[in-house]
């Protein structure tokens, strides 16, 4: 049963574990954590919501719990004008998913941890700044610093973006 | 690409961790059950033990405090209220013994004259003095020649002497007496006229 469960969801759960943690031997502990996690709390899923998607859940506050420490999340106040804007990421349809998991992997665990939620994940700043322990606002302002680090990062490694 | 696109492409993302971490996850949970079950037990009835011990002291505890508690307020309240009470019965029968004196000497002829025919040289085996119950009702020895000053108007607590109509009388008294008083002491002179009405209604 638990064996059947890993082979089910332990390539998705790897790939959130990577998105979160660049370093593999951090995220092949986060990954071990997460299922022993999963697995001492199957009686606690109520069938609220999709399965994968809680499975999901424990591996995102798993990944965010171990790098707790290395997050320091700063309220940005200042007007951030290298935003990142949609049609800045059209070259990056010509790339690879882990090309583009490199690229965000480039950014700090804060920026990465925020910009995971919110975009991927589809998380409210209201949730991120529950889960995180920081306010809305700074939950906002981290957003758009780690969308300006993203433009930067693609304008130096494949030119000017538009 | 919009950030939508951006969102679906990572969001699927998946790729297949290293063939060693099953192994450790399945070593973690197999020793995680045999120390989890027989230490959840352990715990469990450690935990319900202790809370069972400790409710049990604190109940113990509580009930004795309550029921010391309860008790030394009811005493004291008992006994303060026991004490205002007799003290109150003790002053309304120190008024009303007092007052049944007082009238008894006022308005009995026999003791008016035993009263004021006591001279000290006197072999009539009179009382020096009488004997009342005070406030808190010790008894309080009081001169006969001023018993009849002491007599309350109302039954108040203390009586109230009715001075002005008792010396008015007095005063009638003395007027119309031909006895030339000996003594310059005021009660002495009182005693003569009461001596000279006792005379008179004889």
């Amino acid at each position: 049963m638990q064996k059947l469960l890993y082979d089910r969801f332990s390539s998705k759960m790897y790939g959130v574990c990577l998105r979160y943690i660049e370093n593999p031997e951090d995220a092949n502990d986060v990954m071990q954590e997460g299922f022993i996690k999963v697995f001492k709390n199957l009686s606690k899923f109520r069938g609220e919501g999709s399965f994968e998607g809680w499975i999901r859940r424990i591996f995102i506050h798993t990944s965010i719990e171990h790098y707790r420490k290395k997050i320091k999340l700063f309220n940005v106040t200042e007007v951030v004008e290298n935003t990142i804007e949609d049609n800045d990421l059209n070259v990056l349809d010509s790339l690879a998913v882990k090309d583009i998991l490199k690229i965000v992997n480039e950014l700090t665990p804060g920026y990465k941890a925020v910009f995971n939620m919110y975009v991927i994940e589809g998380y409210s700043h209201k949730e991120i700044a529950q889960i995180l322990g920081i306010t809305e606002g700074t939950s906002k302002s981290q957003l758009a610093r780690s969308k300006g680090v993203l433009k930067k990062i693609i304008d130096k490694r494949f030119g000017k973006t538009q | 690409m919009s950030m939508q696109d951006f969102k679906n492409k990572l969001y699927h993302f998946e790729t297949p961790p290293p063939e060693e971490i099953w192994p450790q996850i399945a070593d973690e949970l197999t020793n995680e059950k045999v120390i989890a079950i027989h230490g959840h037990r352990k715990n469990k009835f450690l935990f319900y033990g202790a809370s069972a011990a400790a409710s049990i002291v604190i109940i113990f505890l509580g009930s004795v405090f309550f029921k010391k508690h309860s008790n030394s307020i009811s005493t004291a309240e008992r006994t303060q209220a026991k004490e205002s009470h007799l003290l109150a019965k003790k002053v309304k029968d120190s008024i009303s013994l007092n007052q049944q004196i007082l009238n008894s000497i006022i308005n009995n002829p026999q003791e008016k004259r035993q009263i004021v025919s006591k001279e000290p040289n006197s072999n009539v085996n009179t009382k020096k003095y009488l004997t009342v119950a005070g406030p808190e009702g010790e008894p309080v020895k009081i001169s006969p020649k001023v018993a009849t000053l002491i007599i309350s108007a109302d039954n108040e607590y203390p009586p109230k002497p009715v001075w002005s109509k008792e010396i008015r009388k007095w005063q009638k008294i003395m007027l119309s007496s031909t006895v030339s008083p000996t003594s310059a002491n005021f009660v002495d002179m009182v005693q003569l006229a009461a001596n000279k009405e006792i005379m008179d209604n004889d």
